[in-house]
């Protein structure tokens, strides 16, 4: 495999991403890409960058040996890179705080962003709250009503919360609105998109700022282990929090890469979000890559007791790795994600999001008696204490006794 | 022949209608009210389920065609049987880019010919479209350039050079929270559009009413207006009863055919 150098000057990767959006945000999308290119040069921004992830975020996150869920499964020695340990919770403040400079430095003074489980929503309404800006948080009605926590928690943070109401009240229809808002306050308004979805420059940028997972997860395997590990995973909705763990280590040929995607109650049924196990190439807000589409090219609704993998497109750069072959992407169903966020909790100790609860699942399921004195690296990207209601719900639990 | 090289110099109108709408047979009922005015231009939108760079109004009328499994080969169709009343009235066709490339750029294309004069593909920028540019213009169909307040007079050369059709200037973008027409805005852009290309400039978006045409035609230089939104709304206004809109269609489309 040659060097892997993507995306393109025009966002692509390979034959997936690029531009597709209106001339309202045409102007503005180039004029995004400008900046950023330019401060990706500036030391000040690193530093400023650095500083917070170290003093606010808590970062380096550790990279904690599983022991007991090891043992479980009687495989692969597996690490945890504890990106839940972060403030607010989640891996997604490492792109918010990224975004956030860069909107300073551009002179917005209007946050607008579109959340799914709330993760992003915090977030963005957190870095809000630390550099003074107003703050609206789209989020589809849906979800809303099963993430109550984070929506609570976005209102501490001062942020007003727009419930989308059309379509399936999630976070596709989120990020249409969100979309729309920014068509019509182009001047002021800086658009902080969560994942790496959307178009060029944002699959880009998002997944550059969240690859201090991956540099992180590298140093410290080197340290601990004196090698790289054998494998990653992680879990994969749009693809931030796995783009972050992955690119580091994407020249790495022996280090065999896996994406779990949420397969709902089925990859093969019509509830499903496995967007790269069932979808085929289309278009989807802005970006060129693999999309759950019926014949006609209308975007179906997609299926998850996750929020945050309730997303019927991917990333264009998963499209991508996942055409190269570098990448193998599989599907988990919500049973199954279920069965592992209380494994895992009862085993570490740590009660992982639904979203990671995939990833685990994937391991425990295709790793089980398998590929002894092998290196496992798992992306626990968000706590689950978000999710308690609505996994003691599934699970039968009256959390009201 | 392409209808669209011999539109008027001044006045010109464009009606916006989503096909399929509300259901396939009311939709040709719609269209039919629409073409025996004669407008200079229809313009058909292709529902999707995810107009991004569309407001609710026409987000909700796509949602309500797709309700009844409306496919593109039954747009298409549609456009097809009312082109045989089209006279000199131009048909052009604005849709999302997934539609066109599902369907197949070539079918597309092959189903369109001699039909239809222009396309607006609101999410294909001038970066990605030189090879479906080149396909339509074979074929005598005119890519539609949109033009927002946010293109500068750099880009807007680039975009417009050897343009056909006509210029879509968006008129109520980056005006917070309010649907006002900023006419002295819509002047200054217009006139700079004008300057750099000979095809006739039309506004749309945030037109209503027989008010905002005269006042466009009084206070700017824009050879004409595009009205979508305001035709569709009529419709949820009367609670989607379709005698009283096509009634109401009718009274609208005379008041703006100034």
């Amino acid at each position: 495999m040659k060097t892997y150098k993507q995306p393109s000057t025009v966002g692509r990767f390979g034959e997936f991403g690029g531009m597709y959006v209106s001339e309202t945000l045409m102007p503005l999308l180039l004029n995004l890409d400008k900046s950023y290119k330019k401060i990706q040069k500036d030391k000040k921004f690193k530093k400023e960058l650095n500083d917070l992830f170290k003093n606010y975020v808590g970062r380096p996150s550790s990279l904690h040996f599983a022991k007991n869920l090891s043992k479980y499964i009687n495989g692969p020695k597996v690490y945890f890179k504890r990106d839940e340990l972060n403030h607010t919770g989640a891996h997604k403040i490492n792109n918010c705080l990224g975004q956030i400079l860069l909107a300073k430095k551009m002179g917005k003074t209007r946050i607008i962003a579109e959340t799914g489980a709330g993760q992003h929503g915090v977030a963005t309404a957190t870095v809000c709250a630390l550099f003074g800006l107003p703050c609206y948080i789209y989020m589809g009605s849906k979800d809303i009503e099963r993430q109550k926590p984070n929506v609570f928690r976005m209102k501490l943070l001062g942020a007003t919360i727009i419930p989308v109401e059309s379509g399936s009240k999630s976070l596709k229809d989120a990020m249409n609105e969100a979309l729309r808002d920014w068509i019509k306050n182009v001047r002021d308004t800086f658009y902080i998109i969560g994942s790496t979805a959307g178009p060029h420059p944002y699959p880009k940028m998002v997944r550059d700022f969240q690859s201090v997972i991956g540099k992180e997860a590298r140093e410290q395997i080197l340290k601990v282990e004196k090698k790289l590990p054998d494998y990653l995973i992680a879990c994969v909705g749009g693809g931030s929090n796995a783009m972050g763990l992955f690119y580091p280590f994407l020249n790495d040929k022996k280090v065999k890469i896996i994406g779990v995607e949420a397969a709902g109650r089925g990859a093969k049924t019509e509830e499903t979000a496995a967007t790269m196990t069932s979808g085929t190439p289309g278009i989807l807000h802005g970006s060129y890559s693999y999309v759950l589409q019926d014949n006609d090219g209308q975007i179906k609704e997609a299926h998850s007791i996750s929020a945050g993998l309730d997303y019927p497109g991917v990333g264009p750069e998963h499209s991508h790795l996942k055409d190269i072959k570098r990448v193998k992407y599989f599907g988990v169903t919500d049973k199954e994600a279920l069965e592992a966020f209380q494994t895992c909790s009862k085993l570490e100790g740590i009660i992982p999001a639904l979203e990671p609860s995939h990833a685990l699942a994937y391991l425990i399921k295709a790793f089980k008696n398998k590929h002894k004195n092998k290196l496992v690296i798992l992306n626990m990207c968000g706590r689950g204490d978000k999710d308690l209601f609505t996994a003691a719900k599934a699970i039968g639990f009256d959390a009201d006794e | 022949m392409n209808n669209l090289d011999t539109l008027p110099k001044k006045k010109i109108l464009s009606l916006f209608m989503t096909c399929g709408f509300p259901t396939l047979s009311q939709s040709k009922k719609i269209f039919n009210e629409m073409l025996s005015h004669q407008p200079d231009v229809i313009e058909f939108g292709l529902p999707f389920s995810d107009p991004m760079a569309d407001g609710p109004i026409i987000q909700e009328a796509n949602k309500l065609a797709l309700s009844s499994n409306l496919s593109t080969q039954q747009s298409l169709n549609l456009i097809k049987e009312l082109s045989k009343s089209k006279n000199n009235t131009s048909f052009v066709i604005m849709c999302y880019l997934n539609t066109v490339r599902k369907f197949g750029v070539d079918k597309f294309i092959k189903n369109i010919k001699n039909i239809v004069d222009g396309i607006i593909i609101v999410d294909l920028p001038f970066e990605e479209e030189s090879e479906i540019k080149k396909s339509l213009s074979k074929n005598n169909i005119h890519l539609i350039k949109l033009i927002s307040p946010m293109t500068d007079k750099k880009r807007a050369q680039k975009l417009l050079k050897d343009s056909k059709g006509f210029i879509y200037y968006i008129s109520a973008t980056g005006i917070t929270g309010s649907n006002k027409l900023d006419y002295k805005e819509i002047n200054k852009n217009v006139k700079s559009l004008k300057k750099m290309s000979k095809i006739p400039v039309l506004v749309g978006f945030g037109i209503k009413s027989k008010k905002d045409v005269l006042e466009i035609s009084k206070k700017t230089n824009a050879d004409g207006v595009i009205i979508g939104s305001a035709l569709i709304q009529k419709y949820f206004d009367l609670k989607m009863d379709i005698n009283k809109y096509l009634i109401a269609l009718k009274k609208l489309i005379k008041e703006v055919k100034v």
